[in-house]
């Protein structure tokens, strides 16, 4: 009751003028901004961060925000339209959206995006409503052991992000582990793989990976196959709404995208690409429509939509409850509340309830204001795709080096995102799948440093992963899981055998 | 005694030495390359005194991230540049008292690359355990460390804290286990989640924890007690020298005419006098004392030697 009070306070708050306006501008800014591969949220925040010095600390939050979780609404457009990811984290929309443009049903994908995305987005706020104290609390319980727990938990569940063979899956996962090492090593400072390159000491940038796998790739792959002249994707205007079936469709998996998302997206430290991954992987399981993953199923479009917009709200739950960031953004957003002297921490909910609740209530604001502006503009954004390729081509590869170029003000992450586009080239040639790459890149190094953080604490003690209380319950979920994928392998397994001895007879 | 006078008047004029005025030395917008991302305590003092420049003397300036590499890949971009004024940097220990002594090579001299301009002012860092440890002196904290061992997180490998650990290793005779984490956000919640025993960090940033209760204070390693923690003893007057000080300043590259130092150093005390700065810069936990160029390059060759055998025993034991 208490919470719709400070909801309803929170909405007035929200509802002032200028609040509105700065939202309004954020969102906008960040629908933008996520379009435009290469140029992700974070470059955008570090540039408006000055301006929302001379703002109100709620005014300046709000706008941070909108544009923040703008972006995930823009960023799925250029994923879907050209296979190009707008946000390293829109890189799984790619899989099924870009599918779907082929067959002309980009405007159906688009509408789905917006849809999965605003229900993501409004799942996200009532979770930071309802639960942020309680989830505060229970990410103070979490140590290294359960961040472990959680993320070979993940690993194991989107093991099922590779479509075709699983071993290629399998190698490409080890692959980005092994790229993911390159860089300082945190628990002993020892350089690796850096091969006396001062730029890799921290290692290879996700959006590089992001831009460079997905992005470059696919332009190499696009214009080596329109090179002939190759038609451009068919669009049909008239289908933009989806039928009730596919209503119907999107309904479950935007309920399970929210909640994986919102949960992931608590966790500090995790982010929204894993969150969309690991969604996308458990609804391939548990889909009925799973045969259609990879080649246009709308619940792959929805899925990991409505994931990074729900982890993209509750990531706000770690920064301003307990002040850990849960992203650079994050860290960005903590900086400018402390030149406020706001220091976020569990007094914030008390101190400054109503930043807090103008900032929720806001999330409302926000996404019912971009699910306004962009369902109208579908028809500009498919329009887009009749630009001939000529002129949209370039244009993303210098808006991608712009983008990378922003990250660290350095030359050399542009080169080595070029490097990665042409590794990606290599990879659609020989049919590996970049997917999983990403998952083991973004998964393998955080999972070595929780375990090794683990055993330093435990002072050795392997067995302090299956005493503590929550490690233990999701390690022993991990291996439920495992069991059953070898008990469906070995009994689909049978299943062939029976039935070509049935056919031999 | 006319004379006298009039000599005497003469010499006094004399002895005066020339005033650099505080106000905008070049006409150019002015860059302030940071080494760490934008969000930290360094782009934020950095962004504070961009906005004052302007406001007050009309002198045009921008802030310039170039975060990576410990802080190098800023101070080397800062040291191929030239001295016209219109690139500083806003120093700490990561390039210029660290690195120095954590690489082996380096691609800038931190002495001689390098014009050192004024001091801004640091924060300290201090040694944080759990209340319910029953570890309430630093006597306890080695009676623990020597029975059943501690844990401590610093933020990184080499980083401030690391080397603070390291000194305390040294100084009081005991073997702690070190724990890196990215940063301290992350050591401090680990340390609420109850696994992590003991942290370092800069005190500042924790007034709200400590007052809460939910982490205790054992010493601080700076010369004298805070003003803003005088409940929290010094290592120093606990009978061991350990002070180790998160310093920021400003510098520019090598070669800069010594007028130019004089009034860039004169803007940024006059800056550094405001109330609302002063405010500010005590939120990070940083109080400014005022240094010539020389005292400051004094200061700054001053802890490349000092730190340099902690660093060196830090980077060994890791």
């Amino acid at each position: 009751m208490e919470t719709l009070t400070s909801f309803g306070n929170g909405l007035l708050v929200a509802l002032e003028p200028a609040n509105l306006l700065y939202c309004f501008v954020g969102v906008f800014l960040g629908t933008f901004i996520g379009v435009l591969p290469g140029i992700g949220s974070m470059a955008a925040i570090s540039m408006i961060l000055p301006l929302t010095f001379y703002l109100e600390p709620t005014s300046a939050l709000v706008m941070i925000a909108g544009v923040y979780y703008g972006a995930e609404y823009g960023g799925s457009i250029a994923s879907i339209l050209m296979n190009i990811p707008g946000t390293p984290s829109s890189s799984i929309t790619c899989i099924d959206g870009y599918p779907m443009a082929r067959e002309g049903r980009a405007g159906i994908a688009l509408f789905t995006s917006a849809i999965a995305s605003f229900g993501g987005g409004i799942a996200g706020m009532i979770v930071m409503a309802l639960l942020a104290p309680a989830l505060a609390g229970l990410a103070l319980n979490f140590g290294p052991t359960e961040y472990f727990a959680v993320i070979l938990l993940g690993l194991v569940a989107a093991s099922a992000v590779s479509n075709g063979n699983p071993i290629k899956g399998i190698a490409m996962v080890v692959a980005g582990l092994m790229l993911g090492t390159v860089g300082v090593d945190i628990t002993t400072g020892a350089e690796r793989f850096t091969m006396g390159i001062p730029e890799l000491r921290d290692g290879v940038h996700l959006v590089i990976i992001a831009m460079g796998l997905f992005g470059v790739g696919e332009l190499i792959v696009s214009i080596r196959a329109n090179a002939s002249g190759a038609h451009q994707n068919e669009i049909d205007y008239a289908k933009f709404y989806p039928t009730k079936a596919e209503w119907k469709s999107m309904f479950a998996p935007i309920l399970r995208g929210s909640g994986i998302g919102s949960f992931i997206g608590a966790l500090p430290g995790t982010g929204q690409t894993v969150a969309s991954a690991v969604a996308y992987a458990v609804e391939k399981k548990v889909s009925p429509n799973r045969a259609r993953f990879g080649k246009g199923a709308i619940e792959g479009v929805a899925v990991p939509e409505a994931a990074n917009n729900s982890a993209t709200q509750t990531a706000f739950i770690p920064t301003l409850t307990l002040g850990v960031p849960g992203s650079a953004s994050m860290a960005l957003v903590i900086g400018a509340l402390m030149m406020y002297g706001i220091v976020p921490g569990p007094r914030l909910l008390v101190d400054h309830s109503d930043l807090f609740w103008g900032l929720v209530a806001s999330f409302l604001i926000g996404n019912v204001l971009l699910l306004i502006l962009n369902i109208p503009l579908i028809g500009l954004w498919v329009r887009l795709l009749k630009i001939p390729y000529r002129y949209m081509y370039p244009t993303i590869i210098v808006l991608i080096c712009v983008g990378v170029y922003s990250l660290n003000n350095n030359v050399f992450d542009v080169w080595l995102t070029l490097v990665f586009g042409w590794v990606g080239y290599l990879m659609r040639l020989f049919r590996f799948e970049p997917a999983p790459f990403l998952l083991g890149f973004v998964l393998g190094p955080m999972m070595e440093e929780q375990l090794r953080r683990a055993m330093l604490l435990s002072r050795g003690d392997a067995t302090v992963f299956l005493t503590r209380p929550i490690s233990g319950t999701l390690i022993a979920i991990t291996a439920l899981l495992l069991a059953y994928a070898v008990y469906s392998a070995v009994k689909q397994r049978r299943a062939r055998l029976n039935a070509s001895a049935i056919t031999e007879q | 005694m006319k004379h006298i006078l009039a000599i005497g008047t003469a010499t006094l004029l004399l002895a005066t030495p020339v005033q650099a005025e505080p106000g905008k030395w070049t006409d150019e917008p002015v860059r302030i390359v940071v080494t760490f991302p934008p969000g930290g305590t360094s782009d934020l003092i950095a962004r504070v005194l961009a906005q004052y420049f302007e406001s007050e003397y009309g002198q045009k300036a921008v802030v310039d991230n170039r975060p990576g590499a410990g802080g190098t890949v800023a101070a080397d971009f800062v040291a191929e540049q030239g001295p016209d004024g219109t690139t500083l940097i806003l120093g700490n220990n990561a390039p210029f008292t660290i690195a120095p002594t954590q690489f082996e090579e380096l691609p800038y001299d931190p002495m001689g690359d390098f014009t050192h301009i004024a001091y801004l002012g640091a924060s300290t860092p201090a040694l944080f355990v759990q209340p319910s440890s029953g570890i309430t002196s630093i006597e306890d904290y080695i009676a623990r460390a020597n029975g059943d061992g501690i844990t401590y997180g610093s933020s990184g490998v080499g980083s401030i804290t690391h080397i603070l650990g390291q000194a305390v290793d040294v100084a009081l005779e005991i073997e702690q286990i070190h724990v890196p984490y990215q940063g301290s956000a992350p050591a401090i919640q680990d340390f609420r989640a109850g696994v992590l025993e003991a942290y370092y960090d800069m005190v500042a940033l924790n007034g709200d924890l400590i007052t809460e209760g939910e982490t205790q204070p054992i010493a601080l390693a700076a010369p004298e007690r805070s003003p803003l923690f005088p409940d929290i003893p010094t290592f120093r007057e606990l009978g061991h020298d350990i002070v180790i000080e998160n310093w920021t300043g400003v510098s520019a590259p090598a070669g800069m005419d010594p007028e130019m130092v004089k009034t860039i150093n004169d803007t940024i005390g006059a800056i550094m006098q405001m109330e609302p700065v002063i405010e500010q810069l005590a939120k990070f936990g940083i109080a400014h004392t005022p240094m010539t160029s020389e005292e400051f390059t004094a200061f700054v060759e001053g802890t490349i030697t000092t730190w340099a055998p902690l660093i060196r025993a830090a980077k060994v034991n890791g």
